[in-house]
């Protein structure tokens, strides 16, 4: 294998102008620049990270503590910057959690393939041994894995309680993670028990109140006021409710049209006309029983003028108008109910039911809630409160987050520890396992192993304890077997942090460790930057 | 005499002769070469192409077609390089940084003549007489299982595997080869590669893609509708489903008063309504519209418990419409003489997040999907092209199908066979034919060069190897010395190897025989001003 080493790039026979000098740099220039990008996030990781204020260019303020957050919001430019970036996006879309953690260990592969590549390694070789290392790495992870049963509620929320840790919302994770487990599990389709649409679970945000007050609701909540301008009712019970895609305002031909008026008469008549068409058409939703109407939102008319609000009101129907056109899945498949595009196909078989349909007040604003819906969908509807905007925006981030975190768990039922842990362990593992192996492989992953240990590292300096005589005692810990040993930043020391309750999913580590290899081996391979139209 | 320097040529027009136009050009030439250069072999590297457009998109591909696509190119010989990769791209799918860099070298030892004083013309007589007998060299050498199917078969999935072995789904290339294999195979000889249509999803790793044997349409079913149809009957179409208007400019009605308004109205959702009862009339269960199907004709196929799939675009329906062996429909009066596609089962399947529709058991059993999976969009990008040079070469290789060894193994035997033609050849033309053949040798060369080798070392001991009668010695990048290809299970395709050869030549033949170069005057563009 002496022949992979560090041959100095033979020139060839015939003498060429681009020089190798400058491909050295380009890859140097890429790597510093990606890590760059990972040093701004990575005093966010773990429990006691700090959180980024990012203003953007438009005046907006945003306060997150989420990798995937923060390097979306960053304006990056440098090519294999705006990698690490897609990096976090992958995770992100993969596990949804550890985005911070993917950039931050893809950041210290970097760091230790620069030092490779300037000992004289040929990137290919870096790359290889990478891409050797990780599939290694995936195997440690899956020993130390413990497997999960789903009924086993405890755990989840377990689970999605340390992902809420590192969260501003930290405080409420007492609160917030059981929220989300039960969500998630509530839209678990028993016949596809591996598979979960987050899309099925809808998050509300509604300013005002605390976090505390974040609500888990069987049914459906609308941001949107009842339209009760003409008075109509704002709680209706044992609902009948229908969700129509036409609307109930005088007719609108798509040809175009006028009306030609030539005396007053004639323009009273149209009055009339006009009352009477509407009032038709209310006669007609009121024939069938229908007391709540869920309206589409129409970007050609009006899909509410104030003469039908008040017939509708008169008859006693509750309005929501506005709706917009991508919920209409969502509604009829928690209402279990058909959409009615035309007032002649307005039949009783197609209405939902519901037991309360109402309108509550929170904060500044109203909300709609249906509740007790008759053979509801597998959906549900999470309503998150915070005092302010920035609180309410960080809190659903922490939150989607938690739900990919019970979803991981889902598809991929087992757990691992938290608290550095598995890093440690595989940085143990692999780097025994270097010594097995021969050349430039057993030289490199020995290297990468010891990259691996930047995440307890980050773990106790953010946390602003000793991180050197941690990792060493952490180290020390695994090999003598203690495979779950951890740190413990609340208590700011190395404890089995299985029993600490801190708990991921197996599924957010793999990603994390396949994914930041693959982009690094990426990011190796590049040798120059072309500009192109 | 005195000649005065009369202006031929407008204001800015320049013009460039004799040597300086040479000069330029095999600049120009080589320095396209030599970026490709280092993307050459298993171990090549990759480039950024960081668009100076809007966004500032990045890609990041080995593939050599792509990244000289892209360029901004002002040198006119350079410019003909990038035409014979995308041609060599189109032609064979692969092969497109290989032609690229030989026609470079070609121009590099031609410079070298030249400049000892050779006509340029003699050049190329002797690159002519060098690349007959390469040719006849490579034909002499290539082997054809046609008659064998399982040898090949398996020839098939080295040429895939060492295709893709340059790539980025090199790691997995045993799988991603099997899957090209497969799905060729089920085209049956022909090269149509529309019938393979391949979905990117982002999410998962590349080990998770596959290839499905029916069609996925990335396409949402409409709300109410059946979400699984056996023995559908497919009617696709191209029609608008909201009203269909009156296209005169400025037509309009007139009517007195609101009833009538209303009358129109329901005028124009009964003849949607008709529309759609004579669309029904087909005897078809689904129903896949290019523009998007309104609320009200959706409600009503529902209620017929049609599927309705809306807004699938142009590609989407063509193929489609192939694969199911239906046509587009845009009347649908006579529904006796309009062609419907059908399937077995059509139904909704997830990948990753989200929700696709699947046809499968369709009628055109050569179409398949393959559904490619990746960490993030880049990967994706790549990941698809790599896999689209792999269908092409396959493809070409299935209609011809000698096959030789790859690892610089052709291109040994042929600078075997052109230096012994060298020797025989008296004259000037020799030292072009000699010339030729240090050309071919520089392809193994840059090979060994990219994977960190020490090529010197390797092509001489490859070059004895080669003196032998019969050898399949070539590179072996992964243990880093000569090995044997026939072992190590390298193959190409014999077309994709005979294109490089020929086209590089004649590229280099062009670039020779240009002796001035006249850059004409710039358009004047006052509005940008």
């Amino acid at each position: 294998m002496a022949a992979t080493a560090a041959v100095p790039r033979a020139s060839s026979k015939t003498e060429s102008y681009v020089d190798t000098k400058r491909r050295d740099d380009v890859r140097q220039a890429n790597i510093i620049a990606a890590r760059a990008v990972a040093d701004a996030v990575r005093t966010s990781l773990g429990p006691k990270g700090m959180d980024k204020m990012i203003a953007s260019a438009n005046g907006e303020v945003i306060i997150t503590n989420d990798g995937a957050t923060i390097l979306n919001k960053m304006e990056v430019i440098q090519p294999a910057a705006k990698m690490l970036v897609d990096l976090s996006r992958s995770q992100d879309a993969a596990a949804g959690d550890g985005t911070t953690t993917v950039v931050v260990l893809a950041g210290s592969l970097l760091k230790c393939s620069l030092s490779l590549l300037s000992a004289g390694v040929h990137p290919t070789a870096v790359s290889d041994a990478l891409h050797r290392l990780s599939i290694r790495a995936v195997d440690v992870l899956h020993g130390m894995a413990i497997p999960l049963d789903l009924s086993n509620r405890d755990a989840l929320v377990k689970s999605a309680a340390t992902s809420l840790n590192s969260k501003v919302v930290s405080q409420y994770s007492s609160l917030l993670a059981p929220l989300a487990v039960d969500a998630v599990l509530s839209v678990v389709d028993p016949a596809q028990p591996d598979i979960v649409d987050l899309r099925d679970v809808k998050i509300v945000k509604k300013l005002g109140g605390t976090v505390d007050d974040t609500e888990l609701v069987k049914g459906l909540v609308f941001d949107k006021k009842v339209s009760h301008s003409a008075g109509g009712p704002t709680r209706v019970e044992n609902a009948k409710i229908a969700v129509i895609q036409f609307q109930i305002s005088p007719p609108k031909t798509d040809i175009e049209q006028s009306i030609v008026v030539s005396d007053y008469t004639q323009m009273d008549r149209i009055l009339r006309e006009e009352r009477n068409y509407i009032l038709g058409m209310v006669k007609k939703i009121k024939a069938t029983g229908c007391n709540v109407l869920l309206i589409q939102k129409s970007i050609l008319r009006d899909a509410v003028t104030d003469l039908s609000l008040h017939y509708l009101a008169k008859v006693k129907i509750l309005v929501v108008k506005d709706v917009e056109r991508d919920e209409i899945e969502f509604i009829t498949k928690t209402l279990n109910c058909l959409p009615i595009a035309n007032i002649e196909h307005f039949r009783e078989d197609k209405l939902g039911f519901a037991s309360c349909v109402e309108e509550a007040s929170v904060g500044d604003g109203k909300i709609v809630k249906i509740t007790g819906i008759k053979d509801m969908g597998r959906t549900t509807t999470v309503l998150v409160r915070g005092s302010n905007q920035l609180v309410l925006d960080e809190a659903e981030r922490s939150l989607h987050d938690a739900l990919c975190v019970v979803r991981c768990l889902v598809n991929k039922k087992f757990l691992i520890a938290g608290g550095g842990a598995p890093e440690i362990e595989m940085s143990r593992q692999l780097g025994a396992w270097a010594k097995e192996l021969q050349g430039m492989d057993s030289y490199c992953i020995k290297e990468f192993a010891e990259a691996l240990e930047v995440i307890p590292y980050t773990l106790a300096e953010n946390a602003g304890l000793n991180s050197i005589v941690i990792v060493t005692e952490l180290r020390n810990r695994h090999a003598q077997g203690e495979i779950n040993a951890g740190i413990n930043v609340r208590k700011g020391q190395i404890t089995n942090i299985l029993e600490e309750n801190i708990v991921q999913p197996l599924l957010v580590s793999t990603s994390a460790i396949t994914l930041a290899a693959e982009c690094v081996r990426m990011i190796l391979k590049i040798d120059d930057i072309v500009t192109v139209r | 005499m005195v000649v005065q320097n009369a202006r031929l040529l407008k204001d800015e027009a320049t013009e460039e002769k004799g040597d300086r136009a040479r000069m330029a050009s095999f600049v120009g030439a080589m320095a396209i070469a030599d970026l490709v250069k280092t993307t050459l072999g298993p171990k090549g590297m990759d480039k950024i192409l960081q668009s100076t457009g809007r966004g500032h998109s990045v890609t990041v591909t080995n593939d050599g077609a792509t990244i000289l696509k892209s360029l901004h190119i002002d040198n006119p010989a350079a410019k003909v390089l990038v035409d014979i990769s995308k041609v060599q791209d189109d032609e064979v799918g692969d092969g497109t940084t290989s032609v690229v860099v030989l026609a470079g070298e070609l121009l590099r030892e031609a410079e070298k003549l030249v400049n000892k004083k050779i006509h340029p013309m003699t050049i190329i007589a002797g690159y002519r007489m060098a690349a007959e007998c390469a040719r006849s060299a490579l034909l002499q050498k290539a082997k054809d299982n046609k008659q064998d199917p399982d040898t090949f078969k398996s020839d098939l999935m080295k040429i895939a595997m060492t295709t893709l072995s340059s790539k980025i789904l090199s790691m997995d290339k045993e799988q991603f080869a099997k899957l090209a294999v497969d799905a060729v195979l089920r085209l049956k000889g022909s090269t149509n590669l529309e019938s393979i249509h391949i979905i990117k999803k982002v999410g998962g790793s590349l080990k998770d893609s596959f290839l499905d044997e029916g069609f996925i349409l990335d396409k949402k079913i409409g709300i109410g509708q059946p979400k699984r149809i056996e023995n559908a009957k497919i009617l696709v179409a191209n029609t608008a489903m909201d009203t269909d208007k009156v296209k005169i400019y400025g037509a309009r009605v007139r009517v007195d008063s609101m009833a009538k308004v209303a009358e129109i109205e329901g005028a124009e959702k009964d003849k949607m309504k008709d529309k759609v009862q004579k669309i029904i009339n087909h005897g078809i269960n689904c129903f896949v519209n290019r523009q998007l199907i309104y609320n009200f004709p959706e409600e009503l196929f529902a209620d017929a418990g049609v599927l309705a799939i809306e807004h699938a675009d142009f590609d989407g329906i063509e193929r489609l419409a192939l694969v199911t062996g239906g046509e587009i429909a845009s009347t649908f009066d006579n529904p006796e003489s309009v062609k419907l596609g059908h399937c077995k089962l059509i139904e909704e399947i997830m990948i990753g997040e989200d929700k696709l529709i699947h046809f499968s058991g369709v009628e055109m059993g050569q179409a398949c999907t393959i559904v490619l999976r990746g960490a993030s969009s880049h990967v994706l990008d790549e990941a698809e092209r790599s896999l689209h040079d792999a269908l092409c070469v396959l493809s070409q290789t299935v209609n011809d199908s000698r096959v030789l060894f790859g690892g610089g193994w052709p291109e040994m035997i042929m600078s075997k066979e052109v230096d012994e033609l060298a020797r025989k050849t008296p004259g000037k033309r020799s030292h072009a034919i000699e010339a030729f053949s240090h050309a071919l040798q520089a392809i193994p060369t840059i090979i060994a060069d990219n994977a960190g080798l020490d090529s010197a070392e390797l092509i001489s001991q490859l070059r004895a190897e080669h003196h032998k009668e019969i050898t399949n010695a070539g590179i072996d990048v992964i243990s880093g010395g000569v090995g044997d290809m026939e072992k190590l299970g390298i193959s190409e395709s014999f077309k994709v190897k005979q294109a490089v050869l020929l086209s590089a030549t004649e590229a280099a033949e062009m670039i020779l025989r240009v002796d001035e170069i006249i850059t004409c005057a710039p358009r004047k563009r006052e509005d940008r001003m």
